[in-house]
């Protein structure tokens, strides 16, 4: 369970990369909320300890504010309207589904089979999804073993 | 989790990984799990589900084999 000072430190994070399209640092959300750096280290730690966000091994940055990640991936999640068209990242494709359904409008995302490297796109639009090849989704590891290695998960 | 053509392209992507096949959805499926399990994020009182609360959820898209287990 975390501490009422990193949920807020969380949702603020989450406020902050989605305004601003990219993943805020540690000292970026400190100057947001006016404490410092090693308050906001401290409840990053504490909120990766409870599995609400996976941090960077060296620098203690974020990696994955679930379902969004940090970094580039192979799984692009395209949002908002043509005139103001927003991009992501998923952290696998059940995050990158998980971002258009976050940010509660339609979207895609833009990936590619996992074996043969086929192209293939996932729509969500009003709640119907579609994917163009056909295509499934494969977990490879069971529930118990996802925290194991999150990162290969 | 990957995307993947087939469910042959799923075996021979096992295969290669020397992996047990494990869990596979449909498009359909993995859309009513990513909607359920993230649309609250950014809500202020977004919280974890409880172990019970996601095998409920697992069940209710009908995930009920042990591998949606989380104990």
């Amino acid at each position: 369970m975390a501490s009422d000072f990193s949920n807020r430190v969380r949702l603020r994070l989450y406020e902050l990369f989605v305004e601003r399209g990219s993943c805020p640092s540690k000292a970026q959300v400190a100057a947001s909320l006016g404490c410092s750096v090693n308050e906001i280290a401290k409840a990053f730690d504490e909120l990766a300890a409870a599995h609400m966000l996976v941090l960077q091994p060296g620098s203690g940055e974020v990696l994955m504010a679930n379902p969004l990640s940090a970094v580039p991936t192979p799984f692009v999640v395209q949002t908002g309207a043509s005139h103001n068209p927003r991009s992501w990242y998923g952290n696998c494709i059940w995050d990158a589904l998980g971002v258009i359904a976050m940010l509660q409008g339609d979207g895609r995302v833009l990936s590619s089979c996992g074996c043969c490297g086929e192209s293939m796109t996932v729509s969500a639009r009003r709640g119907e999804v579609s994917c163009e090849p056909p295509g499934l989704v494969h977990f490879a590891l069971p529930a118990r073993h996802w925290w194991d290695d999150i990162v290969f998960n | 989790m990957l995307l993947f053509r087939s469910e042959e392209h799923i075996d021979r992507w096992c295969k290669a990984w020397r992996l047990t096949r494990g869990g596979v959805l449909s498009i359909d499926q993995a859309w009513k799990l990513a909607d359920a399990w993230y649309r609250e994020r950014m809500s202020p009182n977004w919280r974890r589900r409880t172990v019970d609360e996601a095998h409920e959820l697992f069940a209710s898209l009908g995930l009920t084999s042990d591998f949606w287990r989380f104990s």
